[in-house]
Order: C-alpha cells, then structure tokens, then sequence
C-alpha cells in the first residue's frame, strides 16, 4: 500500500532535517512526477545510526523536468531529471502551476 | 542548511579526467570497509554517514574518507581505539620510512 | 600486489591514510575481527569486475532483443545468465539510450556506482566538480568528454540517491550489422555505460569473413 503512485504529481517536502539523509538539498521543494515505484527498503536515515531502520518505505523513481530545477537551465525544456526518494520526502503537489 | 557531500547543483569548474593508478592501500580500504558491510558489523548508511560526518571532508581523496569513516566507526563500536590505531601506524611508518 | 604485513624497504605512499588502513587490518586481524581469507575474497572480487562486463551485457543486448527486454527489466538476473554475479543488496536498472534519448548516470551524494558488474568507478566520476555539475549543466558536462547530443534529444540524468545502481544501455552505432558481439563488445567503453560518451564505430579497416 503506497501514498503514490506513477504519474502523481509530487512534491518534494522543503524539510530542514539534521543527520544523514538520502534526499539532495537541489530537490527540496521542487515539483515532479512518479515514474515508478521501486519497493519497499528500510530506511537509510536510521540504519545510518544502527536503528533497525523499520518499518520498510517506499521508494520513488520521481522525474523533474531540469528547467522547473534551474532557472540558469541550459538545455532544451524536455531535458529531465530522476531521483529515487523515499515516501516521507514527498507529498502530492497541491499547486497547479507547471 | 545542507551537508559538505550534497553537491548536486553547486557550483564546480571543468571536470579532470585525469585517472591515478589504483594504490594497494586502496584496494585494502576498499576490502576491509565492504568485508565488514559483509559480515554485519557496519552498514553501507553508517558508512556513509561517516563519511559525510568528516571535517575535513573536502580535503581528504575518495579512498582517505573511506578509511577515515571505518576508522570512526570502528572506534563507535568499541572494536578499536583511536590510540591503537595511532600507535599502530606510527610503527608502520617508522618501518617503511627505514629506520 | 600484497597485502599482507609491511615489508622493511622504505616506502612512499601517496597519503597518511595507507599506513592506517594497515594499521586497521593488523588490529582487526590480530582481535579475529576479519581473516586474511575475508579480506583477499573482497580484493578478488573487486579485480573480477571491470566494464567488460558491461560491454559484454551491452552486445549481448544488441544482438539478441529478447535478452535485452531481460536486461531491461530484471539486470541482476540477465547479469547472472552472463556468468556476472551482481547479487548484493543493491537494485541494478538499465537504462535504454533512444534516438530521442540520452541517459546520464551520477551520485551527487556520495559516488554510488554499479561496482558489482562494472568495477571500480573513474576518478572523475567521483570528482566533485562531476558531481555537482552533472544534474544542473549535463550537456556541459558531456561536451568536456566530446559528446553533444542534438537538441532534439533529451538528456536524462539519473542520480542514484538510494540504492538502485544504474548503467546504460547506449545505442548501437550505425555499420556494425558484420559485427560478432566480441567485436561490438570491444565499441563500449565504460564512459558509455555511465553515459559521457557513446560507442563509436569508424567503419570496417579490412574485410573480415
């Protein structure tokens, strides 16, 4: 039982969290796109500390077009971008825009 | 507020493609870190979170994060101590530098 | 290459960290932490693997489609009919060049890689100027390893932010029909497979039968 699924659009959630995490500051707010949903792994910020990292999380392949990322974009509007976020990194996007 | 590893985006000049040969020490860093992944005594995220926890981690080559980060871990476990380890590469060193 | 106990003649290691890497393997081996025997496995793992396996996945998927839907969608299986052993707790996923697509691998984070099929990773790929520039100027990028898709292309950048490992799958070049798949396993370089570059192929120099 996933929170999303392919084609969603998502958001990355702006979160200040301290300590390992697996989620890259340049995604943090941006707006994508579920591709796929790639199983369910324990997660990485607690196993980084020697916690059992249960329970298990979903895992997103997310697409974000490069031009909604970077505004000094240099390439053409259709190049993309994917990450492989974890669930509790992402909320549905509840804006319209782009 | 964002880690010395999260890289992605900042800025950065031309890339160097230039490639060192691979140093034994290296080979022996890279076994030892993954042969203890292998054996449950560290996991690849307290690995990495080692690593992303150095100080000097913009100084330091890939391979010498590596041996910095198991060493701090070791030492968390309680498996060595840093004085060891100290001691131990003193004595090396005195022995490859021809005493 | 040895690994074993320091040897007396005077040596010049290139950093601090080589003699305390030594130092860990004497105390772990000394505490019964690690054997010699663990630590030799990982060292011939390591040396089993370079981008000819890569290149070997990658003709083998040129040549034989129904292998290549395998590739594509369960690599550690398709890996292991090869003889390539890429078990682990890591994913492994292909990703097929088009003519109106060109895939780029990174890890921002930290420099993740396919180690298990393709070896250790290129300096450069672990620089942080590859790093930090990969996701936000590919194309950039690419053009400092002579490569420059059209702009009718997309470029799609991977970064291998959690425990999938990624490798491309670049197309065939155009003229190699008389090829056998050694010799079209010879056109992909491990740049291909990471996505900087792709195979090339100058034409026939000499007739082959």
């Amino acid at each position: 039982m996933t929170a999303f699924e392919t084609g969603d659009r998502v958001r990355v959630r702006p979160a200040d969290k301290p300590g390992h995490v697996r989620t890259p500051e340049y995604l943090k707010g941006k707006t994508g796109r579920v591709e796929s949903v790639l199983g369910e792994f324990r997660n990485p910020e607690d196993l980084a500390y020697g916690l059992s990292g249960l329970p298990e999380r979903p895992l997103y392949k997310v697409g974000f077009r490069q031009a909604d990322l970077w505004s000094d974009y240099e390439g053409p509007a259709d190049d993309y971008l994917y990450a492989d976020i974890y669930e509790q990194w992402l909320e549905h996007d509840k804006g319209g825009i782009t | 507020m964002t880690g010395v590893h999260d890289l992605g985006g900042s800025p950065g000049g031309p890339v160097d493609k230039s490639q060192h040969e691979v140093e034994d020490w290296e080979r022996l860093a890279d076994a030892i870190t993954i042969a203890l992944d292998i054996k449950g005594i560290k996991t690849t995220d307290e690995h990495r979170r080692a690593i992303e926890s150095l100080e000097n981690y913009r100084e330091l080559g890939y391979y010498e994060r590596w041996v910095a980060a198991t060493e701090k871990l070791l030492v968390e476990k309680g498996i060595l101590t840093r004085e060891e380890v100290d001691e131990r590469s003193a004595e090396i060193e005195n022995r490859w530098g021809g005493a | 290459m040895s690994h074993g106990h320091p040897h007396e003649e005077v040596r010049h290691e290139s950093s601090p960290y080589a003699a305390r890497i030594r130092a860990i393997e004497v105390l772990l081996l000394e505490k019964g932490v690690l054997t010699e025997p663990e630590i030799q496995d990982r060292i011939s793992y390591m040396e089993a693997r370079s981008p000819a396996n890569g290149a070997k996945l990658v003709a083998r998927a040129w040549v034989d489609p129904a292998f290549k839907e395998r590739l594509l969608s369960d690599t550690k299986a398709a890996a292991m009919e090869l003889g390539i052993d890429a078990s682990g707790p890591v994913e492994f996923v292909v990703v097929e060049n088009t003519a109106k697509v060109h895939n780029l691998i990174v890890c921002t984070l930290c420099s993740c890689y396919p180690r298990a099929i393709l070896g250790r990773p290129p300096d450069w790929y672990k620089s942080f100027e590859y790093r930090s520039r990969a996701v936000r100027e590919p194309r950039a990028v690419m053009g400092e390893f002579g490569f420059e898709p059209p702009e009718d292309v997309e470029v799609v950048v991977h970064d291998s932010t959690a425990d999938v490992r990624y490798m491309v799958l670049p197309m065939r070049p155009a003229g190699t029909e008389d090829l056998d798949e050694e010799e079209l396993a010879e056109l992909v370089t491990r740049d291909d497979l990471i996505g900087v570059s792709v195979p090339r192929y100058a034409g026939s120099q000499s007739a082959k039968s």
